[in-house]
């Protein structure tokens, strides 16, 4: 019996088992069943969302069909977000060479994109910090919808003029805004050499003409010889000054003409001897001395003799103009790397730091007043400027008022095994004149 | 919790912004007053005055926010040293605007008065140098450099050098040329606030040395100080202060 008894006590637990496995394969049957349902109406979903055709749900085939509309559909998302991008790198490229500054805001006033000019105010110091207040300060405006620009005088140094610009964007989610930084000196000051030119050349031609009519009239009607005479002077002295300026004005144009000009070799050192030799005895009458310091080896460049001996004249002349009695001036000719320069150094009165980028405009003057004792045409440097840039020189300025100034000319010096030399238009051994052969054995300076 | 640590730090970033925007005022003066002074420009003195207020009105506004910030978020450790140093910088950049308020007054008292042009030579100089010194303690500042803040005393030597150059050329100008009492008294204190800006740069310098290190460099003396006062004082028991004279 206790067999028995086991016997079947062993039935129930075999039976009670089959039936927790039979319940828990249903179960899971079902549960399964749920799942797919639930993933098939998710795959519609999805397709309803990317706006596929949509077919009826029989629970298979249909389903596999849709599986691939939606592959074919995300491959096809994909190429266009590829392109999508490949357009905003296009775009932000586009942007990146602009030479102004461009800032897009979104509706927080933060910065969601902008270009490489606009990096310099992006965490900005010194007066860029200031640039940078100015745009966060428009596009508040901006952001309620006004458009507005406001105009930054900056001091630096260097000294800039700066416009901010900023317009509210409507497109796209919420508001936003676009800031535009530009710098206008070169143009603000293209403008002020223009209309200062105007000014000054009728300035400096009318007034001796003005001059010269006036006292011819009063000469008409003069009786004593000695008052005559004095007038006949003043006259001829008004007329040698707008002589001077005419043959200067003519000078400048003739070293502007694009005409290609024959370049001989020229000795540098030789011609800052010569331009030397030449002003010393108006020097030495003012009592100042002119100390001229070459260098042993000849210092050759391509160029034209009479343009550079002009430059060299100019410089020398200005510095012994603006030179104290008893001061002396000095010429440095040397050969630094690849170029050779000529340095004319004075101890006179220096040029304002606000004038130095101005001083070699046509009529540009630092001192009206002064220059009218010191009766230059107010073109020297400008004409100096140009024989550089004529001879792909530089000049540049040093200087401090009180100090005095330091002009350095550069230009490419010419090697001596130079494989150009005898490249044709650009220099031409037939075209020497007999007078610039000899500048191929220079004399040395003493 | 974090929501308000950011917060806070985001805080500390505008304070800094605006130091920078201030720093960046006081430099654009500095150049600004010098042409006023050098070219007679009445005009630009008025404007330079009354710019003062923009100068002063963003003081009070950084001062305001380093209170609010103190009083609400109690910072600690360097945190609220940057605080304490935002609060000096605005006094220190404050008063060098006032400076450059005073060299354009000084223009408008000197009107007419002709200047020889050496001592323009020195103004320009003064002024370059004392820009440069304020530049360089803003990037001290911003950049957290403790070293470069230490530095701004030594690179000051050269504007101290230019002003004695320049209190001589004024002696100067005033024997030989015709530059009168008045207008020489007057360039005088000019070179003096130059000198005094290129002073304020160095605090500034310090506070930054303060802001990194925790260290002032009023802190050795008052070191020696307490040293002194712990150690002697009881020996001979010598009223406090005493010491401090003797020595």
């Amino acid at each position: 019996m206790p067999f028995v008894l086991g016997m079947s006590g062993g039935a129930t637990a075999l039976i009670a088992a089959a039936a927790a496995v039979l319940a828990s394969c249903l179960s899971w049957i079902v549960a399964l069943k749920i799942t797919q349902r639930r993933k098939r109406s998710r795959i519609y979903d999805t397709s309803l969302r990317l706006g596929l055709e949509q077919p009826e749900d029989d629970g298979g085939d249909n389903i596999d069909l849709l599986m691939m509309a939606i592959e074919r559909s995300v491959r096809a998302m994909r190429t266009e977000s590829v392109e999508a991008a490949a357009v905003n790198s296009r775009l932000q490229e586009a942007m990146d060479s602009l030479p102004q500054a461009v800032l897009v805001f979104d509706d927080s006033a933060s910065v969601v994109g902008h270009n490489t000019a606009a990096e310099a105010f992006i965490a900005a110091r010194h007066s860029d910090a200031l640039i940078g207040a100015a745009v966060a300060e428009l596009v508040a405006d901006a952001l309620v919808g006004q458009s507005s620009a406001r105009t930054l005088e900056l001091f630096g140094p260097p000294r800039r003029t700066v416009v901010v610009t900023t317009n509210p964007l409507e497109s796209g989610s919420g508001s936003g805004a676009v800031a535009i930084i530009e710098d206008i000196t070169e143009r603000r000051r293209l403008e002020a050499v223009r209309t200062d030119f105007v000014a000054n050349i009728s300035h400096e031609l009318k007034t001796p003409v003005g001059a010269i009519s006036l006292l011819a009239e009063t000469l008409l009607a003069e009786d004593d010889p000695a008052v005559a005479e004095r007038l006949a002077n003043r006259i001829l002295s008004e007329a040698i000054r707008v002589g001077h300026t005419i043959e200067d004005l003519l000078e400048l144009s003739q070293i502007e003409v694009d005409e290609p000009v024959e370049f001989g070799i020229v000795d540098i050192g030789d011609l800052a001897a010569e331009a030397a030799d030449r002003i010393r005895p108006a020097a030495e009458q003012a009592g100042i001395t002119i100390q001229v310091a070459g260098s042993s080896t000849a210092l050759s460049v391509r160029g034209d003799r009479r343009q550079l001996l002009s430059a060299i004249s100019n410089l020398l002349d200005n510095a012994v103009k603006y030179s104290d009695q008893g001061s002396t001036v000095d010429v440095f000719a040397t050969a630094e790397n690849s170029e050779v320069l000529v340095a004319i150094v004075d101890r006179g009165i220096g040029i304002p730091v606000r004038d130095i980028e101005r001083v070699f405009e046509r009529f540009y003057r630092v001192d009206q007043a002064r220059s009218r004792q010191t009766g230059g045409t107010g073109l020297g440097l400008a004409i100096v400027r140009h024989v550089a840039v004529n001879h792909r020189g530089t000049v540049d300025i040093e200087s401090r008022l009180g100090e005095g100034s330091r002009f350095t000319l550069r230009f490419p010096a010419l090697e001596s095994n130079d494989p150009d030399a005898s490249e044709p238009g650009v220099f031409e051994p037939g075209a020497f004149e007999p007078d610039q052969s000899s500048d191929l054995q220079p004399e040395r300076l003493s | 919790m974090a929501e308000q640590r950011k917060s806070f730090h985001s805080e500390l970033d505008e304070i800094r912004d605006e130091i920078v925007q201030l720093g960046a005022l006081v430099s654009e003066f500095i150049p600004r007053g010098t042409e006023v002074l050098l070219t007679n420009d009445m005009k630009g003195a008025l404007a330079l005055i009354e710019a003062d207020d923009q100068l002063d009105a963003l003081t009070l506004r950084i001062e305001e926010q380093c209170y609010n910030v103190l009083a609400l978020q109690q910072p600690m450790a360097s945190d609220l040293r940057s605080i304490v140093t935002a609060v000096w910088l605005t006094g220190e950049l404050e008063r060098s605007g006032d400076l450059m308020v005073n060299v354009a007054k000084a223009a408008r008292r000197i009107y007419g008065a002709t200047l020889d042009p050496k001592l323009k030579g020195l103004i320009e100089r003064m002024s370059e140098e004392a820009s440069r010194l304020v530049k360089l303690s803003l990037d001290a500042y911003v950049e957290r450099n403790a070293s470069l803040g230490a530095a701004i005393d030594d690179i000051d030597d050269a504007l101290d050098a230019i002003h004695g150059d320049y209190i001589e050329a004024i002696f100067e100008s005033h024997a030989t040329h015709d530059l009168g009492l008045q207008a020489a008294v007057q360039l005088a204190l000019v070179g003096r606030y130059y000198e005094r800006i290129g002073d304020h740069a160095v605090n500034i310098g310090q506070r930054v040395q303060y802001m990194v290190t925790g260290w002032l460099p009023e802190q050795t003396g008052a070191a020696r100080l307490k040293a002194r006062a712990s150690f002697e004082l009881p020996a001979d028991l010598d009223p406090p202060g005493g010491d401090a004279d003797a020595t």
